[in-house]
Formats: C-alpha cells, sequence, structure tokens
C-alpha cells in the first residue's frame, strides 16, 4: 500500500463529493433578486388594523389586554400601579408614543405581535413550540414543546416574543390574537374596547382592502400612501395605517423578502442529507487508504524502536 | 530542536500545583453558581435582557469556544485527508482540546436554556423542526462530542490501561484493533459534523437580519463562519503545545510548528479575501469607513487576523517562537472576536440596548472554562498527549521504572508481543 499523494487525494475527493459542493455553492451566486415572498397567507387568515390617526393613546387596550389574558399586573415601575415599560414577561400589548423635540407630528403607536405570514420565530424554533395555525395563521407558543433558548427573541425583527427572566420556569410572552376568545366567537381584547375604532379586527383580506380604501380616499394622509405588512417582511396579518414614517412608530425596513427566506440556500445543502452523507462517503474513501498507509508505518516504526504504537 | 514522534506524558512533576487548585476552586464556584440559578433564575444571575436575549453563555462558551475547539477537524482533515504526514503528532492535543471546548460549551447550553427540561424532544427525531438552524446546531454538537469526537479520546486511554492496568490487556488489544479498522468511519464523522454545526452557528445569525451589522450579516456567513473555526482550531493547538513548552519544558517540533503556522496562515489570507470580496459584492464596505464602533471592530478583527497571517509567510519569522507565539495569539484573539460579533457585538437589536454580563454570569463563563483547563492539566500528566520524540519517551519511561518498576514501558517490538495477541 503506498500514500496517496496530495492531488490523488484531492482527485478522489473531487468525485465524490466536491463536484455536489460545488454545483450547489455555484448556485448560490446566483444574484439575489428583490421578488415577492413565496409563502402566501393562509385563506382564513385573521388580523387587525391599527390606525395613527385614530389612536388617542387611551391605552384602554393595554388593561384590557392584561385582563382577557389573565396577565399578573407588571407593577415594577413604582411596586405599585400596572404601568409596564415595553412589552415584557407581562406584557402582551403596549402603547407607545413618539413625539420629536422639535414640535412636529406626533403619533401614538400601539405593538404587539405582527403573526407574520412567514415567521422567522417559528422558524427558529427547535422543536416547534412556537407554531402558526394553519386556518387562522394565529402564531402560538405550547409551553411543553419550549426549551427556553430564546432563538425567537434573536429571530423576531419586531421585538416581539419576551421571557420571563425572573421565573424557576420562565414562560415566552407574546400576543396569541386572544385565539381562546376568538374560538368562542368573541373579538381579542383590545379591539373589543377600543372607543376609537383605532385598532380592528378581521379576516386579513378585509382589513387590507379597508386600509386601501382608506388610503384612496385621504391621499397624502398617510406615510408612503401605503399599509405597513401588506408586503413587508413577506408580509404580516397585523396591519398598519401610519402618518408619520413607519421607523418613527418602531417598524423596521425589511423589505418585501422574508426572514426565514434567508435560509433557503441552508434548506438546500441539507436536503435529504444527501449532500453531507456524499461528503462524508468521500471522505471516508480518502481517508481508508491514508490510513492504512498510517498503521503500516506505526507498525513499522515499532520494529525500529520496540515501542507501543499509539493511534 | 526536537523530532515529535509519540505522545508522551508530563512525568517528574506535582498534579495538584498552585494553578491546577485554583482551576478546580473556580470550577467549584461555578458548579455552585450553577445551582443557585437553576433555583433563582436567568434574571438574579445574568445580566442577559429581552434585548441581548443571548448572553456571553451561548455567544462566548459556544459560539466562540467551539471554534477554538476546532483543531480536532481542522488540523485532522490536513493530517488524514490531505496526507499532512507531520501533524499526526499533534492530533491527541487537538482532539482533547476540541473534546474539553464541546463537552464545556454543551454543559453550558444546558446552564443557560430557561426549561432545560424539555430536551428530550430532541430523542424523538419526527418531533424537530428541521427548518431551525439552533435545532441542526444542538443535535449535531451532542452527536459530535458523544460520539465522534469522545472515540477519537479514547485511544490514550486505552494506553494508559495497557501500562498501568496489566489485567485489562487482553480487552484492551481487542478494542485497540477495533480502533485500527474502524477509524476512518469515526474519524469521517468527526469531519463531517463540524463542517454541518460549525456553519449552522453561522446560519443562525442569517434569522438576525438586520438587526446584524451589514459587515458582518451575509448570506455566506455560514460559510465565513465555519472558515474562522478552521483557523482558529490551528492557533489553539499551536498555543496549547507552546504553552507546554513554558509550562513544563517540553521539546518543540519546529517543523510541524512552521506546518501548522503555513496552513493557519493560508486559510486567514483566504478568509479574508472571501471576506472582502462578499463585503464588497454586496456594496457595504462603505461601512467599515464610517466613524463608528463596528468600523473600528471591523478593522481590529481584520488587523489581528490578517498581520500575524502575513507575518507567518516569513519562514524566518515563523522560525522564531517569539514571534510565531505572538501571532498564534493575536490570531486566536481577531478570530475569537470575529466569532463573537454577529451574535453580540455587531448585533443591534434596538437603539437604546446594551448589555454586558454580570459578576455571576462571568464567573460561571470562566468556571467552566477552568473546568477545562484543570482536566486537561490532569490529562497530560495521566496520558500520552503532549507530542515528545522516542527519546522523551525513553526517558519517561526510566523515570517510571524508578517509582514502579512492574510498569512496563518499552520492549514491544512487533516480534516480541506476537505471542501474546
Amino acid at each position: 500500500m503506498t500514500a496517496i499523494s496530495r492531488r490523488e487525494a484531492l482527485q478522489k475527493l473531487a468525485v465524490g463529493s466536491v463536484v455536489p459542493v460545488a454545483v450547489t455553492a455555484g448556485l448560490t451566486v446566483l444574484p439575489e433578486t428583490a421578488h415577492a415572498s413565496e409563502v402566501v397567507a393562509p385563506v382564513g387568515a385573521l388580523g387587525m388594523l391599527y390606525d395613527t390617526t385614530k389612536c388617542v393613546g387611551c391605552k384602554a387596550c393595554v388593561s384590557a389586554c392584561a385582563r382577557v389574558n389573565d396577565l399578573a399586573p407588571d407593577t415594577r415601575l413604582d411596586g405599585l400601579h400596572q404601568a409596564p415599560l415595553d412589552l415584557n414577561g407581562y406584557t402582551k400589548n403596549i402603547i407607545k408614543l413618539y413625539r420629536p423635540a422639535d414640535g412636529s407630528a406626533f403619533s401614538y403607536v400601539k405593538q404587539q405581535c405582527m403573526h407574520c405570514i412567514d415567521p422567522a420565530c417559528v422558524s427558529a424554533c427547535m422543536f416547534s413550540g412556537l407554531t402558526k395555525d394553519k386556518g387562522t395563521g394565529i402564531i402560538s407558543w405550547n409551553g411543553s414543546k419550549c426549551v427556553g433558548c430564546r432563538y425567537c427573541e434573536i429571530a423576531c425583527p419586531y421585538s416581539v416574543p419576551k421571557f420571563q427572566w425572573e421565573k424557576f420556569n420562565p414562560k415566552i410572552v407574546k400576543c396569541e390574537l386572544c385565539k381562546d376568545r376568538i374560538a368562542t366567537g368573541l373579538q381579542p381584547g383590545c379591539t373589543t374596547v377600543c372607543p376609537t375604532g383605532a385598532v380592528i379586527y378581521g379576516k386579513r383580506e378585509d382589513l387590507l382592502r379597508e386600509a386601501k380604501r382608506r388610503l384612496a380616499a385621504n391621499p397624502g394622509k398617510y406615510f408612503e400612501n401605503r399599509v405597513f405588512g401588506e408586503e413587508d417582511g413577506g408580509g404580516t396579518q397585523v396591519l398598519y395605517l401610519s402618518h408619520v414614517a413607519f421607523e418613527k412608530i418602531g417598524l423596521p425596513t425589511l423589505g418585501t423578502e422574508s426572514i426565514p427566506e434567508r435560509l433557503k440556500w441552508q434548506h438546500k445543502l441539507y436536503k435529504y442529507l444527501a449532500l453531507p452523507v456524499a461528503l462524508y462517503a468521500g471522505m471516508v474513501g480518502v481517508m481508508r487508504g491514508n490510513w492504512k498507509h498510517h498503521i503500516t508505518e506505526l507498525k513499522h516504526e515499532q520494529e525500529k524502536t520496540g515501542l507501543r504504537p499509539q493511534l | 530542536m526536537k523530532r515529535w514522534e509519540r505522545g508522551v506524558p508530563v512525568f517528574g512533576v506535582p498534579i495538584l500545583t498552585p494553578a491546577f487548585f485554583w482551576m478546580c476552586v473556580l470550577a467549584v464556584i461555578a458548579v455552585v453558581l450553577t445551582l443557585y440559578r437553576t433555583v433563582v433564575g436567568l434574571a438574579k444571575v445574568t445580566a442577559m435582557t429581552d434585548a441581548y436575549a443571548w448572553g456571553i453563555w451561548k455567544s462566548f462558551n459556544v459560539m466562540v469556544l467551539t471554534g477554538l475547539g476546532s483543531g480536532a477537524f481542522a488540523v485532522g482533515i490536513a493530517a488524514n485527508i490531505f496526507n499532512r504526514h507531520k501533524l499526526h503528532s499533534v492530533m491527541r492535543v487537538a482532539l482533547l482540546t476540541s473534546f474539553l471546548a464541546y463537552s464545556t460549551g454543551l454543559l453550558m447550553l444546558g446552564v443557560d436554556v430557561g426549561r432545560p427540561w424539555n430536551f428530550y424532544w430532541a430523542a424523538l427525531p419526527w418531533k424537530w423542526n428541521l427548518h431551525s438552524p439552533l435545532l441542526e446546531v444542538a443535535i449535531c454538537i451532542s452527536i459530535y462530542t458523544a460520539v465522534a469526537l469522545f472515540l477519537e479520546n479514547v485511544p490514550p486511554v486505552l494506553e494508559y490501561l495497557f501500562y498501568e492496568k496489566p489485567q485489562t490487556r487482553t480487552w484492551v488489544t481487542k478494542l485497540d484493533s477495533l480502533f485500527e479498522r474502524f477509524f476512518p468511519i469515526v474519524m469521517g464523522l468527526a469531519y463531517i459534523l463540524p463542517m454541518m454545526h460549525q456553519s449552522s452557528l453561522g446560519a443562525l445569525m442569517l434569522l438576525g437580519g438586520n438587526r446584524v451589522h451589514p459587515l458582518w450579516q451575509s448570506s455566506w456567513l455560514p460559510l465565513i463562519y465555519v472558515w474562522a473555526a478552521a483557523y482558529l482550531g490551528y492557533a489553539c493547538v499551536s498555543i496549547a503545545v507552546m504553552l507546554s513548552k513554558l509550562a513544563w519544558n517540553r521539546g518543540l517540533d519546529l517543523d510541524v510548528l512552521d506546518e501548522l503556522n503555513k496552513i493557519m496562515a493560508g486559510l486567514i489570507i483566504a478568509w479574508t479575501v472571501f471576506r472582502f470580496g462578499d463585503i464588497i459584492y454586496r456594496g457595504v464596505l462603505g461601512t467599515a469607513f464610517q466613524p463608528n464602533f463596528f468600523a473600528v471592530l471591523f478593522w481590529v478583527e481584520t488587523a489581528l487576523t490578517l498581520g500575524p497571517a502575513i507575518a507567518m509567510l516569513s519562514a524566518e519569522r515563523r522560525r522564531s517562537l517569539k514571534v510565531a507565539f505572538l501571532a498564534n495569539v493575536f490570531v486566536a484573539l481577531g478570530g475569537m472576536i470575529y466569532r463573537f460579533s454577529p451574535t453580540t457585538l455587531a448585533f443591534r437589536p434596538k437603539a437604546a440596548a446594551f448589555y454586558f454580563p454580570s459578576i455571576n454570569e462571568l464567573l460561571i463563563s470562566f468556571g467552566y472554562i477552568a473546568l477545562a483547563i484543570a482536566v486537561f492539566m490532569l490529562a497530560v500528566k495521566k496520558l500520552a498527549i503532549l507530542p515528545d520524540s522516542n527519546e522523551g519517551w525513553m526517558r519517561m519511561a526510566e523515570y517510571e521504572k524508578k517509582q514502579n518498576p512492574e510498569v512496563q514501558l518499552t520492549g514491544y517490538s512487533a516480534a516480541a508481543t506476537a505471542g501474546h495477541d
């Protein structure tokens, strides 16, 4: 048995595995074009439409949300009042105010889960503790499958999922569109109590139609004359109309591609585990020859020195 | 200069040294704090927040240190697939450092997650979410550590049993011949699995989207990430053998170090070219020249890795132990900072978010590193891990003979042992 030269090793590897790698790697350099997301909303997708021009910042939705979801009052601000500063382990819905120092237009904003059409949190979740309902498109959390890794918090572009850091048995807390109320024919807590109709509940397609009606009826009133969530980040089921820039009310610039689409090449490389298995077989094939030679050398060395060979 | 021919245990020095003692103390502190964390939850022990939901336990102990512990994979591929014969002499160092980095990393994962009791789902493959890069990482790292790295580290232990516990010789010899036959199958696993999970560690942050600064966020992040692990593995092995020279006055084989440094330099230069190519292709090179923290961070990473790599192109500098040692330390630092950036330094979840680990968080993190170092210090004194010459083995055998005349460490020519088999 003779040693295989490096060139031969490379040739062998090429036959076994480098070819598929090169082909797949070659495909990945195709230009990335901006295109609408491949994932579409479920037919029965439910959602909400929030309109900054109608919100008066009364926070009735915040307390209604906490009440109907049985959330413990977050009194950490002063030890007495329920006054959450942000979405957190006890707050699934919050109202904030954007008010620039220069006195230009201010705006309230309501924050809760956007119920993305192609959600990053669901893609991230190891054992599907977060799932998107096939019928309603509502994203909900299942405690029996969550290991508390918090990858959903890293992945969500809207910083929505929150963790109960101080608990022995911590939960991931986020808006689930009051799915239990919806199941009994009720509306979500927040839309039920909103006095001005700033946030309304319905089927996503109806809400989108209503939003576009408002845009058409009020040209120039809304930022960019468009609905946030129609296509942003692959589309969301909670839609926003705003009279100030979307980024000022905390909505990020995402483009039309969904976050999980960034993983599409990963999925292709791992398809049926074919590529890893081919690479494995190629490497073992090359190493078998090399290893036999290595063992022969070790035995030869042993003859000379009288020392036990070491693998 | 010596020629490294075989692993030889460190002999003639006590096991319980001050350094070893303090490493053990740090490890015990970490274990106690881990129990405390289990009872009181994460908020009291760590500085993690909903914005920085991943702290140093994941982003440093797992994502950075398994990169540093990639010697078994990176050096192994050169030695066993590309036939760089000289590198066989440092494989045991690489295998042990990797095993320790990975197993303590896995421990840290267990400490970090909030609901570890739900990990039993890992045993039910049909419940896996195959779209999750973290699932790939968790499963792949566990199999790699528990099967591939574990098995690769068994031969030195068998060798120890052979000499020290003669009653085990029959089955040790049998196991040895099994390993001899089937090692390539194990090594194949030991190379394919890191390619998968080290790139998936990079893929984790693909889901971070725009919240990762554009100098780091890229569709090629998985490849750039595993590539960094490869050269970090080389730096780690070189540093380990060079520190062993300082600690126990072991001889150095300059030819082997030369080979390690050459390959490391090549990997870094190609990595830097690829990284810059990607940054230029995506049109974000301009962000590297803005007067902000991210630009400085980027150039620090580049300087700490590319600078030493260029220095290591010169044969003269590679032969200077001081220069070579410093070069490897800088590369390790630069590569570690790079691996730390996408999750932490270059991760911008929102404008006003800040994270710096708490004292307890740091103590737990360092404690598990100290545990790995303590096991390494113990292992190299008991097992034939660190490379030396055959002459070094003879000296050790002579020394051991005085301590324990029953242990026979030499005189095993094939003819002499034929009768035993």
